[in-house]
């Protein structure tokens, strides 16, 4: 099976931020693969592992982002493809979910996997974007992946529970961190990584005007989420905090 | 072509990896570095001021650099005694430190050491190694191999690399160093300290008014006293771009004596009214703490190579903690460029025994870094003396109450309220032999 | 005068409160900016539900009827969305953010070269369009976005807007609605843990979260019994959804479900911003732990620092004997 992976660079949500005149600001400079797309990768490669096959990332990023290509080579992806940006752009997932639709336009392959949303701006869009663009039929929040002879059986977690869908080849798939634990590169590994093949593209190799991509929503500005107080801690007997605070929450907040 | 072996294996992209890395790439070194954190700095908790030129030498005119790793340059040094009111300060400014080679600069480890790491791999991809010399994160080594008790490689999982060498540069933990058999299992506990550290964020306009910054200059200030709590060790305060580095390091015995929490201490010297104005207003966006070690002689490695292996940096207890300041970054800096270099020179003699790493020694010993180490032991003894973190600074600030205090009485002769000021806090003879001791240790 | 469209979502055989909380603000936006509430019901049997709907005062309501409804499946669900979008020519078209949701704004966006939004916490109509807030950065920063154009789609966290009722005179258009199994490619080919009768936890005015601290079964045993006398539903940190022990439907957080209960307890729950990330909007939150520094005491209103195996079975006790 041919798997492409479409992985996204995303500032670390674990460093610390603050915001400047409105702009997000993470001054570590941290970035690493969205933990969803991580997953992705994983799976497509014990699928790979079972039933052979492939397994490509695709990328969308500045040049900084090839750290996070290697990153999936490591992990044991065979190849790579980087669409290069500049980094300036204020991108939103259409414009993203074009970019790919447009390179994956005369690409074949079996699925595409992606992450169900970047960790950094939880939208969630891209995947079901590039499905729609690609007229393929595609499964989102998938928990787990099983492939068949010409289809790719989904488990999704949906509102009345998991629904397990029968895609049939070529699809598209979008990943939830649930369906696995990412491997950690060995050394070998990373090793290996460097010498694996990583194909550069530009925009205009794809023939796309970058002024045609004109984003239809804007990030305006950032501000810190009011923070919660903590509020008040108890230590002591058990019984005598439960109690304590049993009866707070009735007395005082009304909430039992 | 992949599984030859490297010419050096450096475990620990810390500041002591990091130097060698860049020396053996600039050497021209097929070389791997190996560091268990996610990136490297990830794991890395200093205080810190960098001290001396080094940096320079790594990466030439890293000053010209736009957003390079370090934060401010220091041309204003402070050391303050405090009591549980007041302090009392030796202030130095010059503005002789405002031109670059700078003497010191102040660094915030997780985003200099990122920083330094992506100068080395520029340097790997200048060289002959591009594809064959590695920077590796998130890679834990687990062992040294050994043959015939000479170091030819690494284990890390089910993993093994080898190469001619292995400089290990794994910081104070030093399970790595033992396991080769260079350092005793066991190191007393009164030769280790914790440091424990808070970033604290301000306006950035705010915080150079406050400290009177100017462009990039910052300021670094030593406590001595009640920043412990009675505790043995010593506070800082460092000041970055728009942050300040807050913390202190703290003698783990006697604080499990005196029955302290890192954190309880933390908070009571953040609780010092004068160190309460100081921060005024700023928020606390990173907390981290990490042991630290004594520097006291005695308690490093027995050897500081063996056959095919050298001890770079603070795994080799290569720091001083002699309560005007801690240094251990500078003096892992230089290690690791002295240890690479004797590397490249094992290399050229294909010769990497004792033989020629012995002359990493004599690097070492004809450096500043032991030179200091061996003059200043008096010092880090001394840090173990209750009279220097408490009787001394309470005296200190309280002859400064009298003297600056205008009321209306005769006043007295600052002799006279020196000798006032012993006679409460220490004994003459007490204090004659603190005063013997520090003059021959500094 | 634009038609502000709002889709009513249905599972499980009842209306998701979500959608009425976005009908609610949608027909208020529409008063305030003479603009006309609509609102869309696609389901096996829509045409139940249309009376609930009406109290919320829009004035049209569309039901696209189909047994193919029956279960989510995203082909027909789309197929429908976009035949009410031709006949509804909706400027602003809300849903609330379930995961059906989820599994259809991007394409539907896609398909209809609409701008979309997706998950914001409030948002308002502009001249051009609309502004809204979004969580980010795993619910630690709140982004300002705007959304232009003249067709916009938004779909919104649970629990962001009180419900509201209006005006109930709606008419009532149903859309003819047809699809081929032809044109469904995918199979749903079984739905395991069909959630019956439990309790919805983004609708739930109390609950009780199990984390890692409560992984065996005398917590599970525990943890149940307080859901049991509180009526609370159950919530999991995904330390326990990870390993099996809970359903993946009771995750709380940036990958699980975002919940605003007025009672949140969390028990055995170290308090990572990805599981912060889904209950912070909680009223009241407490916090069982035994460890003392827990960043979720950071956020938790009541904080009880303890073993949860001896302070669960008093809690118990003491919260059975006010509720009588
Ligand atoms: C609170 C505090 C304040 C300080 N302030 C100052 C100061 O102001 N100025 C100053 O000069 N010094 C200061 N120091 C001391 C200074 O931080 C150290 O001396 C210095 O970091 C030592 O550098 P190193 O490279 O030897 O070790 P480290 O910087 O500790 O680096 C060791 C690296 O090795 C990695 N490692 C360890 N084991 C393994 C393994 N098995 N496999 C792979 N990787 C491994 C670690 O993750 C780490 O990245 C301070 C220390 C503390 C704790
Ligand atoms: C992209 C991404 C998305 C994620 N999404 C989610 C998400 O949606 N939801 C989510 O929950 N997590 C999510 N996570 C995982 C999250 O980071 C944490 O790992 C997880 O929330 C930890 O669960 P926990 O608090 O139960 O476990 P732990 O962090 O292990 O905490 C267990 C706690 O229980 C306490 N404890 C133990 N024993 C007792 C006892 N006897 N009495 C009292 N207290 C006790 C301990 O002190 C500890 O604080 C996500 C992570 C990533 C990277
Ligand atoms: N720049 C990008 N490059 C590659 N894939 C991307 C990019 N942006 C988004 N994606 C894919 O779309 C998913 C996230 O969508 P969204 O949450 O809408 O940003 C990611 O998990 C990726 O699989």
């Amino acid at each position: 099976m041919k798997f492409y992976v479409c992985i996204k660079q995303v500032p670390d949500v674990d460093a610390p931020i603050q915001i400047k005149d409105g702009k997000l600001i993470q001054d570590t400079d941290r970035m690493v693969l969205n933990a969803y797309d991580a997953s992705a990768v994983e799976e497509a490669l014990v699928l790979k592992e079972e039933h052979g096959g492939e397994v490509e990332v695709v990328l969308v990023g500045p040049d900084k982002a090839k750290e996070t290509i290697r990153k999936a080579l490591a992990m044991g992806a065979d190849k790579a493809t980087h669409i290069a940006t500049s980094g300036d752009e204020d991108y939103d997932s259409a414009t993203y979910a074009n970019i790919l639709a447009t390179f994956f336009s005369d690409k074949e392959y079996d699925v595409i996997s992606c992450g169900k949303q970047s960790q950094d701006t939880d939208a969630g869009l891209a995947g079901s974007m590039l499905g729609e663009h690609l007229d393929l039929p595609y499964a989102t929040n998938a928990v787990g992946l099983e492939a068949e002879e010409g289809t790719l059986v989904v488990k999704r977690q949906g509102d009345a529970g998991q629904e397990i869908i029968g895609l049939p080849t070529p699809c598209l798939v979008t990943c939830s961190n649930d369906m696995n634990e990412p491997r950690i590169p060995s050394l070998k590994g990373i090793m290996q990584s460097k010498r694996k093949p990583v194909e550069d593209v530009a925009l205009s190799d794809l023939d796309i005007d970058e002024s045609s991509l004109q984003p239809k929503t804007k990030v305006t500005g950032h501000m810190e989420k009011p923070e919660r107080e903590p509020g008040q801690k108890f230590e002591g007997e058990p019984e005598e905090l439960a109690q304590k605070v049993a009866t707070l929450l009735d007395e005082e907040e009304n909430v039992i | 072509m992949m599984d030859e072996k490297f010419d050096c294996i450096i475990v620990g992209a810390g500041i002591a990896g990091l130097a060698a890395a860049m020396t053996l790439a600039r050497n021209n070194m097929k070389f791997l570095l190996i560091e268990k954190g996610e990136f490297a700095g990830s794991k890395n908790v200093s205080g810190g001021v960098l001290w001396g030129h080094d940096l320079a030498k790594l990466v030439p005119e890293y000053w010209k650099e736009e957003d390079g790793g370090w934060e401010r340059f220091i041309n204003h040094r402070r050391l303050t005694f405090m009591d549980d009111q007041s302090t009392f300060s030796v202030d130095f400014k010059s503005s002789h430190f405002n031109e670059p080679p700078y003497s010191g600069v102040v660094v915030l480890r997780s985003k200099f050491d990122r920083w330094l790491a992506g100068k080395v791999q520029e340097e790997i991809d200048k060289s002959d190694y591009a594809m064959e010399s590695f920077i590796a994160t998130n890679i834990k080594v687990d062992e040294i191999l050994m043959e015939d008790d000479k170091a030819v490689g690494i284990r890390t999982g089910e993993e093994e690399f080898h190469a001619h060498s292995v400089i290990i540069s794994e910081g104070v933990n030093n399970l790595l160093t033992r396991q080769v058999g260079l350092q005793d299992d066991y190191v007393p506990a009164d030769h280790m300290l914790t440091g424990i550290k808070e970033v604290i964020r301000f306006d950035q306009k705010v915080l150079e008014d406050r400290f009177q910054l100017n462009g990039l200059s910052g300021m670094s200030n030593e406590f001595v006293g009640y920043a412990t709590d009675g505790v043995e060790g010593g506070g800082f305060l460092y000041t970055n771009r728009d942050t300040i580095s807050l913390g202190l390091v703290a003698g783990i015995k006697d604080m499990r004596e005196k029955q302290k929490s890192p954190h309880d201490i933390l908070n009571t010297f953040k609780s010092h009214p004068v160190i309460q104005d100081t921060i005024k207003g700023g928020e606390v966006v990173e907390y981290s703490a990490h042991v630290v070690s004594s520097g006291d002689k005695r308690v490093m490695p027995k050897e500081l190579y063996k056959d095919g292996v050298l001890i770079c940096g603070e795994a080799a207890n290569l720091l001083m903690n002699a309560g005007k300041a801690i240094q251990g970054m500078d003096y892992a800096m230089r290690s690791g460029i002295l240890g690479a270099e004797t590397i490249v020179k094992a290399k050229e003699r294909d010769d990497y025994t004792s033989n020629t790493l012995k002359e990493y020694k004599q690097a070492l010993a004809k450096s500043y870094v032991m030179k200091d180490i061996n003059n200043f032991q008096d010092a880090v003894h001394m840090l173990h003396n209750p009279k220097m973190f408490k009787d001394v600074p309470n005296l200190i600030c309280d002859f400064g109450r009298k003297f600056f205090t205008i009321d209306n009485e005769p006043t007295k002769k600052s002799r006279e309220m020196m000798a006032e000021s012993i006679k409460e806090h220490s004994s003459y003879w007490d204090l004659i032999k603190i005063g013997l001791k520090g003059a021959k240790s500094l | 005068m634009s038609t502000l469209l709002t889709h009513i979502a249905i599972s499980d055989g009842k209306i998701k409160r979500s959608s009425l909380e976005v009908l609610s603000h949608m027909r208020q936006l529409a008063e305030a900016n003479r603009h006309t509430a609509e609102a869309v019901i696609i389901d096996a049997e829509a045409s139940n539900y249309v009376d609930e709907v009406k109290k919320y005062g829009p004035s049209t309501i569309y039901t696209v009827e189909d047994p193919i409804f029956e279960n989510h499946m995203n082909t027909p669900l789309l197929k429908a969305l976009t035949k009410v979008m031709d006949e509804a020519e909706p400027y602003i078209f809300g849903f609330g953010s379930t995961e059906s949701t989820k599994d259809i704004l991007g394409a539907l966006a896609a398909n209809q070269d609409a701008a979309v939004l997706s998950d914001v916490s409030e948002f308002e109509l502009t001249d051009e369009g609309i502004e809204a807030k979004r969580p980010v950065m795993a619910a630690k920063i709140l982004s300002d976005n705007v959304a232009e154009g003249d067709r916009i789609l938004v779909s919104v966290r649970s629990g962001s807007y009180d419900l509201d009722e209006g005006d109930a005179d709606a008419d009532v258009v149903d859309i003819d609605f047809s699809i081929d199994d032809s044109e469904i490619q995918a199979t749903l080919r079984e739905i395991i843990g069909a959630s019956g009768d439990k309790i919805d936890l983004a609708e739930a005015e109390t609950i009780v979260a199990a984390g890692r601290g409560a992984k065996d079964e005398e917590g599970q045993d525990l943890i149940n019994e307080l859901a049991s006398v509180l009526n609370a539903g159950i919530g999991a940190s995904r330390a326990l959804t990870e390993a099996g022990i809970m359903d993946p439907s009771l995750q709380i957080g940036q990958t699980g479900k975002v919940v605003s209960p007025q009672l949140y307890i969390a028990v055995g729950i170290s308090g990572a911003i990805q599981h912060v990330a889904g209950m912070t909007n909680s009223k009241v939150i407490v916090a069982i732990n035994k460890d003392p520094d827990a960043p979720i005491f950071d956020i938790a209103d009541y904080g009880i620092v303890g073993d949860l195996y001896k302070v669960l079975p008093p809690f118990i006790e003491e919260l059975k004997k006010i509720k009588g």
